[in-house]
């Protein structure tokens, strides 16, 4: 028993080694002209047509100058990010906004006003998901185009677009696959080695990064079957738990969070699957960047998105489906779209019978053991 | 105890439906509403109090017409064009402020889930909507033009009521452009004919003609008092153009509408009159302030300070006419022109623009932006139009404070703050 018990966490280690397998993926992006994202209604797939690599710009920075820009009450995404742009716009060639919310919409301004030498565009995206609104964000989609065209003075082709789809969509696949793994297998994946994986998905060229995780999943396919480990072994006393959110990056977060006893079943995140789910479909009666539009409007939803019943029924089919007992509802503070979606949210759960917690955070600054705290409780309680 | 004293401690103490709908029953019926009407200043107060009225009764009153739900920013045109009455929640929020209600919605909000980093227009108006307090919406129609607060709130409204089938959002594009134009036509059109098959009605053009004439014809009078106060130095004790938002925007297409616009201009026009007669020196010491953004709406003492320093508020941002006239031959064209060409849409550099000129026009010596708690779009680009005024040797205060919760605002703190500009206005060079 102990013999297997040691197995086991030699395997684990490995596998929550992400440098050693994702080394060409780490330097990817260096030295090579990217354009800045920000929102995941940005078609990544423009970028890559465009010779560009899609880099998410994922706001690290402690807050100090950026406090000098925005209210105090405005998004920590947003601040952190501008904090990083304002220390080092690196390889950036530009920046691409969307007007997901106000706090964005300010954020393109500011941009656009205090950022010499990098070119800022916002794509209008729209919060419908009509016929109609699919045929107008279609044609913002190409105006976007446009705005990558003149970056490096080139057209982009047909065929430069099918295969960033097929790309992007492969990257979607690939990430998918990564996601059911690590359900299966997520007494030995940490919740911090999965959203480790989901970052570098977002910052790193998408065919080396498409290759180190491809090799990455065959190794843990590997060394699983190998060893016999069983896929829920480790966690039939634990309560399975969905993580609902805006855009969480929070490293110590998830490190907090992958030492604690429950199995995160399923989650509802910019980081995730907002990000990978569902592909892109090209049909020879459509126009390629009508289905890229439909696409992205048709992703599961952020919460920014009109329609909130569908949202709610998105929600309630992972719970059901995945069996969830409680979930940790995770705001970024000041996100109003977030923090408006949570009393129907509440009162959906209620219905459902799922508690839930309500936690709200800052970037880089939270209180892990208040934090710890809570969540223990609320497992206690499950 | 006057009346408006005995009409707001008589709310405080019964906040429900149906002691709103028996005082409106009361105070609307004419001799009691004249009699209430005199006891304003000015005829142009008694209006907009009068029509102020008149429109919640019809809104309490039961299903007699359709009643919609309405964020502020929509053309509401085509409510007075479908013969929907027009309720709109953010108003209703002003109100609750100015009535001493918010600490009781604002705490049932609370107690719901709605937390205390969002708006309080709309976090109030959810709390009045659990409570009860508002009338029954047969439909909810908003917009994310200007904010994002509008569309998530009122769609928990049309839960709340079980109408999720009848919300209704308009989706406002960004820029304005030929295909912005005609994506915001398309879902103004369909959601008026929605609107007709719902309540059994024929889409009636000759209705949205008259609508459309009466709105060209308030926008007519709100652009001659635009022009008028270009010139004024100083105001009738009474006037604070922050009063005006639900006739602005609710009324836009009434008659009402026009009647009181009509009369604001008759009333600075002499007031104008009276002030070239006398072409008093002191004219020449007041400071000229341009207010952005909204006030406080429970009692505070802002404009009275800013009144014993001679300040003026020269103009607000909130009554710029941005649309240009209507065309009754393309009605849905005209509306969303009308959304599209808000200064609140899109970048902030429209808005830039419109305060630019003003600031010009107005010749404002300073400007005061109301930070209002939980507004991103407007404080989220403070920087900016800080800036922008820097540039033209114009001073700009962001004054931190909520226009509907009483208690997140220091009262000491505006006061210092206040103090503080003043003195920098005053020590600029004219």
């Amino acid at each position: 028993m102990l013999k297997e018990q040691e197995i086991t966490n030699t395997i684990k280690s490995k596998i929550n080694t992400t440098e050693d397998f994702f080394i060409n993926t780490l330097s990817s992006a260096n030295n090579r002209a990217a354009v800045g994202w920000f929102c995941t209604y940005t078609p990544e797939e423009l970028i890559t047509a465009g010779g560009f690599i899609p880099v998410r710009i994922l706001g690290r920075k402690k807050i100090i100058k950026s406090e000098s820009y925005f209210p105090i009450n405005f998004c920590p995404y947003i601040k952190s990010s501008w904090e990083s742009l304002l220390a080092n716009t690196g390889n950036f060639k530009a920046l691409i906004f969307t007007n997901s919310c106000d706090g964005m919409r300010r954020f393109f301004d500011i941009a656009s006003r205090y950022l010499d030498n990098i070119p800022s565009y916002l794509l209008d995206v729209p919060h419908l998901k009509s016929k109609d609104s699919v045929d107008f964000f279609a044609s913002n989609i190409s105006d976007m185009k446009i705005f990558i065209e003149k970056l490096n003075g080139k057209k982009i082709n047909e065929e430069e677009i099918e295969n960033a789809v097929k790309l992007i969509n492969k990257k979607r696949r690939v990430l998918k696959e990564y996601s059911r793994i690590f359900s299966k297998l997520s007494h030995l994946i940490y919740i911090s080695t999965y959203y480790k994986v989901m970052e570098l998905s977002m910052v790193s060229e998408p065919g080396i990064f498409i290759d180190d995780l491809e090799k990455y999943l065959k190794f843990i396919g590997e060394v699983s079957t190998e060893n016999e480990i069983s896929s829920q072994s480790n966690y039939k006393d634990s309560p399975a738990i969905m993580i609902i959110g805006n855009f969480i990056a929070e490293e110590k977060l998830w490190e907090m969070l992958s030492t604690m006893n429950f199995k995160l079943a399923s989650d509802d995140l910019c980081i995730s699957n907002r990000y990978f789910e569902k592909q892109v479909e090209p049909d020879n009666n459509t126009d390629l960047l009508e289905s890229i539009a439909e696409r992205y409007l048709n992703k599961p939803q952020c919460m920014r998105m009109a329609d909130m019943g569908s949202k709610l029924a998105e929600i309630e089919n992972n719970i059901v489906k995945n069996n969830i007992r409680g979930v940790i509802f995770i705001s970024l503070k000041f996100c109003d779209n977030m923090l408006y979606s949570f009393p129907l949210l509440k009162q959906k759960l209620n219905e459902m019978g799922v508690p839930v917690l309500y936690l709200e955070i800052e970037c880089n600054n939270f209180s892990e053991g208040q934090l710890k705290t809570r969540v223990q409780a609320f497992l206690e309680m499950l | 105890m006057g009346i408006k004293n005995r009409l707001k401690t008589g709310i405080q103490k019964n906040l429900n439906q149906k002691y709103i709908k028996r005082l409106l029953g009361i105070i609307a019926t004419k001799p009691v509403l004249y009699a209430y009407g005199s006891t304003f200043p000015t005829i142009s107060d008694k209006y907009l109090n009068i029509f102020t009225i008149e429109s919640l009764k019809k809104a309490y009153s039961d299903n007699s017409h359709p009643v919609g739900y309405g964020s502020l920013f929509l053309p509401y045109e085509m409510f007075h064009a479908l013969g929907i009455t027009p309720f709109l929640p953010e108003v209703m929020a002003g109100f609750t402020a100015g009535l001493g209600l918010a600490p009781q919605t604002l705490k049932e909000a609370s107690s719901n889930w709605y937390s205390q980093d969002l708006c309080t227009f709309h976090r109030s108006a959810s709390g009045a909507s659990e409570l009860d307090v508002f009338p029954r919406p047969d439909f909810i129609i908003t917009t994310n033009l200007a904010c994002d607060a509008a569309q998530k709130s009122f769609y928990i409204h049309s839960v709340k009521y079980d109408i999720e089938k009848n919300f209704y959002l308009i989706d406002v594009p960004y820029r304005y452009s030929k295909e912005s134009i005609r994506y915001l036509t398309a879902q103004i059109k369909n959601i008026c004919m929605d609107i007709c098959s719902k309540t059994g009605k024929k889409f009636d053009i000759s209705m949205f003609k008259e609508v459309i004439d009466l709105s060209n014809e308030f926008r007519k009078w709100a652009i001659e008092v635009s022009i008028l106060r270009k010139t004024l130095a100083n105001y009738p004790p009474y006037y604070n153009g922050l009063n005006f938002i639900l006739p602005f925007h609710g009324l836009a297409g009434t008659r009402e509408a026009v009647i009181l616009y009509k009369q604001i201009y008759k009333e600075l026009k002499k007031y104008s009159s009276k002030e070239k007669k006398e072409n008093s020196n002191k004219n020449k010491q007041v400071k000229r302030i341009l207010w952005l953004h909204l006030k406080p709406y429970y009692r505070n003492e802002i404009f009275d300070i800013l009144d014993r320093e001679n300040c003026r508020v020269v103009f607000e941002e909130i009554n710029h006419v941005y649309w240009p006239e209507l065309d009754y031959e393309k009605p849905f064209e005209s509306l969303a022109k009308k959304m599209l060409s808000h200064f609140l849409a899109g970048s902030i550099d429209n808005r830039i623009n419109v305060i630019l000129k003003a600031a010009s026009d107005y010749r404002a010596d300073g400007a005061i932006l109301f930070s209002h708690w939980g507004c991103r779009q407007s404080n989220g680009g403070a920087r900016i139009i800080k800036d922008s005024l820097k540039k033209l040797n114009i001073p700009t205060l962001v004054l931190d404070g909520d226009c509907v919760d009483q208690n997140n605002s220091s009262q000491g703190q505006v006061k210092t703050r206040l103090q503080g500009f003043i003195e920098i206005l005053n020590s600029e060079p004219k």
